[in-house]
């Protein structure tokens, strides 16, 4: 944000997310996932380890709830009064949902956190000075705090060969989160500039959605007419940009969570189907 | 780069790149390379293949668990980055499990052993190759008085090539004695198929099926080749009419959790609950011509209500699933583990695969698989009953040389077996390791191997989808380590001290692979092309596509004499020792990705819990946290008690992978391992270790724990954050 | 009935400048044994910022969702505390309370140090705070500006003119008083003072421009010191939290300054009162006044309170509901229940006459106020992040030794400040204490009133005897 920005684009600056912001976008990087096909096996936690240089914090930091995990498996019963949870678990993976209009966007003081054109919510490590309003502004809790200088312990050598030099390995004091794997896009992105051609669907995808066994994590870009999840918001009646969906039909799976605080998520989640006929 | 050898005759060594995704941006400027100057490796002087900051993909074979997945490494700098599953492999296509994006840990693990080691005065200490290789040449070399017999390798599951060499080396000192060992396998499963289809494993295709039942498969994670299965289960769920999905176990499994119906067991009556749905099926006209009378007798016998009585089920919920499986064919019965390790294990799972014949699912969704036309590459699965083989042969001093490699007894061995003790009644034991785990602490030779991201190898998967294949295993970067050597390398050295007229050329298992593979080429259909085509044409996709013939399906029912256990009172509950994916049979517990991902079902990281039922605990007076004392005749664990409804109140569970005594820094002294108390009951048939049969008692310790987890909410308040529709939902959007 | 004066209005002005001048020399053995404790707290804070500037953020125990914890709550009851200072100081100036006068001084000292002590805490609590100045907004080659929309930017606007004019404001009001200690002081105490007091020497000219500037200054801050606690409200109430986001926060929050603030103003009271022997400046008659005044407040701010709760109960708010209904039942309910019965209780206590007059007990009392209104600041904070939207994350947080060494090293700081300002500077306005003697007596003997007509600061006192 400069100032600038505020002085000369302050009417269009200030519109609210029902009309889709101020940003126009070049993409608009979507995910989808399928609650019915998730099995909640963590593929897509561990991949995102490995990509994005996530810290290993130990048992002990663990137990104060200071661990990094970008990507969450949420892991719900619903059982009710009986016995035995009968229709099994609820798997929920939960990452940043890269909202269209974020929480936490507003709050930073440094705008070490904003949107880009491609519809995320980036975090500027550098810029960021760790006030953390951002994590008590995010009503998904998926912004992980760098609460110590985790590269000391997290990767005795020789593991730090491993650490992926697309992206940086934070120190302590920053926030960090789930970044729909930018830097893929970034590289994607570039090549596609170098080839002087437009990106094409599946050209790349998160490392979630890459791993995940049952496909249950559909990654793209809306704003690609044959990308797969577009197609799925399509499908579904998920509109953005809304706070409450319109659908003509509303028994469709699709859904947005906490949508009603008009925080306008990139993520659509398909409802969870258990047989109750048998 | 280490050593002499130059970059791009590495990088040729490699096949020049798998399917080399080159991405990236800018191309460096390229600098003109002096005369003579060849050696310096500069990123301002880059070699053909690898350009800094440009990432290429090499394809191999992910040897985490012993489904054989095809993987990807993204190799950059010299150095290998991520693993992501190869897309043409048809085990995964593409996809792979939590494990297999961990084996980077593996490989650039802290903890590795880097140099031989040899026991002297009673402890390890470092020594050299040419001094180890001395050891063994005088042990078990040309020249050595050794008794053929009385050398043996002990091993995980093998396939391919390391077991071709092995094999060869049995031969070579004239033994006959490989004793294959896994925690987590299918060997009942396995030889039930064998003596009932005549086909060792079955292609099993969910993905045509419109009903599952599991009888404690954890298909999904743990059960054969969760990846393979994860992805017809996609399919299963997706299909227009979308599949259900029963699981029938005693402890909630990662599969259970999926379930669109989960049943709690009485552990161990599966059996009579598989014969109890046979009895309703054909109550309700279920054609049962294809089983013999005296399987129908057997059938008989067991009524719902009966069977109601030995499984603790309501009798309503048994007729539910009857009536399901009767409603939706085809469906698919399958029995993972807590079946299998019953006294009657062998007796239940045929009696499962008997609901199979009885539903027609047989040639359906049970598919004969193809012959492999290699059977010395095909796997020897691992199981427990040549663990107890070979703890025999230990008591009885019968062994003077064992080779250990991808398994670890002293880990996995009850202490009723009192391997710990026994074995030094071995005189000379080589563990090839790669971990400093119990048996390697053990060990009179420790030599080190590569990882399997620095060797060479091929697998080739006991279970085989649709397409078979042989897996090739390459090294996707330079030895970490230039002191460790690859396995194959390794059996190439000791044959060569055995036969040198044969071995002596070759100097590794590479030279050794390139061999065969020219010599295989033939049996693979690819005759045409010139040996180095299909030498690169195999590293670039990772794998030989092998056409296998189908076996063919005789049925052969076996009349399952299915007996259920008599209470015990002193020890009144069952000791459910559950694998989980993750950490799987301890094998992964060095890796902290793994112990920091936390448990699918009870959310748990770092450390190992005991599962309880809170009707139980109510009983027992226990609470979420307590410590327990959980007993058998054989020992007993402390460890904290985890409340949880997904369990039967008649069991407690205790997952597998924690309690390492040795095994590096990230599983050294962390949590329990409930192998250790279990009793040394085995399935009549198999022989196989009956590892879901010791019973237990539970006391209270007085102390109180925090249970370190993920999440601090097992409910959502209602918040509707993961929302659940019934299927007729899904059935009037037409599926979306 | 006890009836008594809020001053003896037959003291000598030279007595009053004798009793204040004497309490900048020699003061009981009780204050350097507070001010050697208050060093010794200071220590421990700085002991455990150090190691958490070494070692992380993490050492406080603070974790995701528990971003924020006590330094927060005690940021925001620092703040709180200073209002109290410009309440005495400019509002009862306007209104011309002039009760106020002995005891308004101090009160505005507390404002500044409060203010200076709040401070620390929005910077100790940064992550990278190094990098603090990058919320205000400096011209700087790469032409990154702060986010305006951010109240944590606003706060640093706030609070750093806040403070400026809060300090001004004490500065300038001391000037006359400050003349009388150059007068008095010899050797480097004299140069002090004199550089001090800008040279006043009390002539007309000099008072009519200082009374023009110390009610411009008056005017000044009383909006912005509304304006600061309204933005350190919208801190939380900015946010879409639930039970942070309530409009009604602002009035709530300056009616819970400016009772913590009435609260420590009647602590300090009576530490100085004893401290310094100021008996006769200090009178029951005027604690009395600040007693009537805090019990005025204290109602207020229950009212808030109830506003905030029904208006939670009856929004459509599930979230905010639930989290209102965990404040009375969670884990912090022992904090709940004890902020409500300190802060709507206790204050009682000070609408009873033989209560309010006794020292002992109502130093009790203000204590347990501010303790309310700590616990107010804490229940504002923690529950809501330890019980928000997403019920995956519903955690409560254990401060760690660290965090309560820094938080208890504040009230050190804040001590400290305090007892060195009054060492070094008159704690009583002296001139303003000699107009209210000098206007008492003309109200009671307009004979006194004809012999003693003087203007005040007039140092012609001091030739008396004392």
């Amino acid at each position: 944000m400069s100032l600038k920005n505020v002085f000369e684009n302050w009417s269009t600056y200030r519109k609210g997310a029902e009309e889709g912001g101020y940003h126009t976008y070049e993409h608009r990087w979507t995910m989808a996932v399928n609650l019915d096909l998730c099995i909640g096996c963590n593929a897509c936690s561990t991949a995102c380890y490995a990509e994005n240089n996530l810290a290993v914090v130990g048992e002990k930091r663990f137990a104060k709830g200071q661990a990094m995990h970008w990507m969450r498996i949420e892991r719900y019963w619903d059982e009710e009064g009986k016995d035995h949870p009968e229709n099994g678990a609820s798997f929920l993976p939960m990452m940043c949902q890269q909202c269209g209009a974020a929480t936490c966007e507003p709050v930073c003081p440094v705008a070490a956190t904003y949107h880009t054109p491609d519809g995320l919510n980036a975090q500027v490590y550098n810029r960021c000075i760790g006030s953390r309003y951002c994590s008590n502004n995010c009503p998904f809790r998926v912004r992980y705090f760098n609460f110590y200088s985790y590269y000391e312990t997290s990767w005795p050598e020789p593991l730090n060969l491993q650490l992926n030099p697309d992206l940086t390995v934070r120190d302590k004091g920053v926030m960090e989160k789930c970044t729909f794997c930018v830097q893929r896009i970034r590289v994607a992105k570039d090549k596609a500039k170098m080839e002087n051609r437009k990106l094409q669907e599946g050209e790349f995808t998160t490392a979630c959605a890459q791993a995940c066994p049952t496909t249950a994590i559909v990654f793209g870009d809306t704003m690609n007419p044959d990308s797969k999840v577009g197609k799925l918001w399509q499908q579904h009646q998920v509109k953005r940009h809304v706070y409450k969906q319109t659908k003509e039909d509303p028994q469709l799976r699709g859904y947005r969570i906490f949508e009603e605080l008009n925080v306008d998520p990139s993520v659509m989640y398909l409802d969870r189907v258990r047989d109750t006929t048998i | 780069m280490i050593g002499k050898m130059k970059r791009r005759d590495f990088l040729k060594a490699l096949g020049l790149g798998g399917t080399a995704t080159l991405v990236g941006c800018d191309l460096p400027t390229t600098v003109t390379l002096e005369e003579g100057k060849e050696d310096v490796v500069s990123y301002l002087l880059p070699e053909e293949y690898a350009i800094p900051g440009i990432a290429v993909w090499y394809a191999s074979t992910c040897t985490q668990c012993t489904a054989g997945c095809g993987i990807h490494g993204r190799v950059r700098e010299g150095r290998v980055l991520k693993i992501e599953g190869n897309p043409e492999a048809p085990i995964n296509v593409g996809k792979t499990c939590q494990m297999g994006q961990a084996g980077l840990q593996g490989h650039y693990n802290p903890d590795r052993i880097t140099a031989p080691m040899v026991r002297e005065g009673g402890r390890l200490v470092p020594t050299t190759w040419e001094k180890a290789q001395a050891l063994l040449s005088e042990k078990v070399g040309a020249k050595s008085t050794l008794n053929a017999d009385r050398v043996a390798w002990f091993t995980g599951t093998l396939s391919g090539h390391q077991r071709a060499l092995v094999n060869n080396h049995l031969d070579a000192v004239g033994s006959k004695l490989h004793f294959a060992h896994e925690v987590v396998n299918a060997n009942v499963w396995q030889a039930v198929s064998r003596d009932m289809l005549d086909d060792p494993m079955p292609r099993i295709r969910l993905d045509k099926a419109k009903l599952i039942l599991s009888f404690g498969a954890d298909f999904l994670a743990t059960w054969v080749s969760p990846v393979h299965f994860a992805g017809q289960y996609s399919k299963f769920r997706t299909a227009a009419d979308r599949g259900a999905l029963i699981q029938v176990e005693s402890k909630m499994s990662m599969t259970g959790g999926s379930a669109d119906l989960w049943v709690a067991i009485r552990p161990g009556t599966e059996g009579a609950l598989a014969l109890g749905l046979a009895n309703y099926l054909v109550a309700n006209g279920v054609n049962a011509a294809a089983l013999t009378a005296e399987v129908r007798d057997k059938i008989a016998a067991y009524d719902v209500q009966k069977v109601a009585g030995i499984t603790g089920i309501a009798t309503a919920q048994i007729e539910r699933i009857g009536k399901a499986l009767k409603a939706r064919s085809p469906s698919v019965v399958l029995a993972g583990a807590s079946v299998e390790g019953q006294a009657q294990g062998y007796e239940s799972v045929a009696a499962i695969m008997l609901l199979n014949v009885l539903l027609g699912n047989i040639g359906t969704t049970i598919e004969p698989s193809g012959k492999f036309p290699f059977p010395q590459l095909e796997a020897k699965s691992g199981g427990t009953g040549d663990l107890l083989a070979f703890t025999k042969a230990v008591e009885q001093k019968q062994l003077d040389v064992v080779f250990f490699y991808g398994a670890n007894p002293l880990y996995s061995a009850p202490a009723a077996l009192k391997l710990d003790e026994q074995i030094n009644n071995i005189p000379f034991k080589v563990v090839l390791a790669q971990f400093p785990d119990e048996t390697a602490m053990h060990a009179d030779l420790v030599l080190p191997v590569s990882s399997y991201l620095e060797d060479w190898g091929t697998h080739v998967a006991a279970y085989q989808p649709e397409q078979n294949q042989m897996g090739v295993q390459q090294p996707l970067m330079q030895k970490l380590y230039g002191d460790t050597r690859g396995f194959g390398d390794v059996v190439v050295s000791l044959l060569a001290l055995r036969n040198t007229a044969q071995w002596g050329a070759f100097t590794d298992s590479y030279g050794y692979l390139k061999n065969v593979f020219a010599t295989m080429k033939a049996g693979v259909g690819a005759g045409a092309l010139s040996n180095d085509e299909f030498w690169n044409n195999s590293l670039q996709t990772g794998m030989v596509k092998v056409d296998a013939p189908a076996r063919k399906h005789t049925l052969k029912p076996v009349v399952p004499n299915v007996a259920t256990n008599a209470p015990d009172a002193g020890f009144p509950y069952y000791l459910v020792p559950s694998p989980r994916m993750g950490l799987f049979d301890g094998r992964h517990a060095n890796l902290p990705w793994l112990q920091e991902s936390p448990d699918q079902i009870a959310k748990v990281v770092w450390d190992s819990w005991a599962e309880i039922h809170p009707s139980t605990a109510d009983k027992l007076g226990i609470a979420h946290g307590d410590v327990i004392k959980v007993e058998s005749e054989h020992g007993a664990l402390e460890v904290k008690a985890y409340l949880i409804k997904g369990i039967h109140p008649d069991a407690i569970s205790i997952p597998l992978g924690q309690g390492h005594t040795e095994y590096g820094r990230y599983a050294k002294n962390r949590g329990v391992n409930p192998l250790k108390i279990l009793k040394r009951i085995t399935d009549a048939k198999t022989g196989e270790l009956a590892m879901y049969a010791t019973r237990v008692k539970v006391s209270k310790t007085g102390k109180q724990d925090v249970i370190i987890r993920l999440g601090h909410s097992d409910t959502q308040h209602g918040r509707r954050l993961a929302r659940t529709v019934s299927v007729d939902v899904l059935k009037r959007t037409k599926g979306a | 009935m006890v009836i008594d004066k809020d001053i003896n209005e037959q003291i000598k002005w030279a007595q009053i400048n004798a009793d204040v001048l004497r309490s900048m020399e020699n003061p009981r053995k009780a204050y350097w044994i507070t001010f050697f404790v208050c060093i010794a707290m200071v220590a421990c804070a700085v002991v455990a910022e150090v190691y958490q500037y070494q070692t992380g953020i993490g050492v406080t125990n603070l974790n995701n969702p528990h971003m924020w914890g006590m330094y927060i709550s005690t940021f925001v009851f620092w703040i709180g505390m200073s209002h109290s200072g410009t309440l005495l100081s400019a509002i009862l100036h306007i209104i011309h309370a002039d009760w106020r006068k002995p005891i308004y001084r101090f009160a505005e000292a507390m404002t500044t140090f409060s203010l200076l002590t709040a401070g620390f805490f929005p910077l100790i609590h940064l992550g990278r705070i190094w990098n603090f100045y990058w919320v205000v907004p400096y011209v700087s080659s790469r032409g990154i500006w702060p986010n305006f929309r951010s109240p944590l930017s606003w706060d640093a606007f706030a609070i750093s003119t806040y403070l400026s004019a809060s300090m001004l404001f004490l500065f300038i009001g001391m000037i006359p008083d400050l003349a009388i200690c150059r007068d008095n002081a010899k050797g480097f105490k004299k140069k002090l003072y004199g550089t001090l007091s800008l040279g006043w020497v009390g002539s007309d000219r000099q008072w009519r421009h200082f009374r023009k500037t110390y009610l411009l200054m008056a005017c000044f801050l009383i909006p912005l010191a509304v304006s600061v606690h309204s933005i350190v409200s919208s801190d939380f109430a900015m946010s879409i939290m639930p039970g942070w986001h309530v409009t009604s926060f602002p009035p709530y929050f300056v009616a819970g300054a400016l009772y913590s603030g009435c609260a420590a103003i009647i602590t300090l009271f009576i530490m100085l009162r004893y401290f310094f022997r100021f008996e006769e400046y200090m009178t029951l008659a005027i604690m009395e006044k600040t007693c009537k005044l805090t019990f005025a407040i204290a109602m207020v701010w229950t009212y808030l309170n109830l506003i905030e709760f029904a208006a939670t109960w009856y929004g459509h708010d599930p979230y905010a509901k639930e989290v209102l209904i965990s404040k009375a039942i969670g884990p912090y309910a022992w904090i709940f229940w004890t902020m409500i019965f300190c802060g709507s209780v206790v204050p009682f206590a000070l609408a009873i006459q033989s209560w309010r007059r006794h020292m002992p007990t109502m130093f009790v009392v203000s204590l347990l106020l501010n303790v309310s209104m700590y616990f107010e600041r804490w229940m504002i904070v923690a529950p809501t992040l330890s019980m928000s939207m997403e019920p995956h994350q519903f955690y409560i947080m254990y401060a760690s030794v660290v965090q309560w060494a820094i938080v208890f090293g504040s009230f050190g700081w804040f001590g400290l400040l305090f007892l060195v300002f009054v060492k070094v500077f008159p704690s009583v306005s002296m001139y303003e204490v000699k107009e209210m003697v000098f206007h008492r007596r003309r109200l009671i003997n307009e004979e006194a009133e004809a012999t003693h007509h003087r203007r005040t600061g007039d140092t012609s006192g001091l030739t008396q005897p004392a």
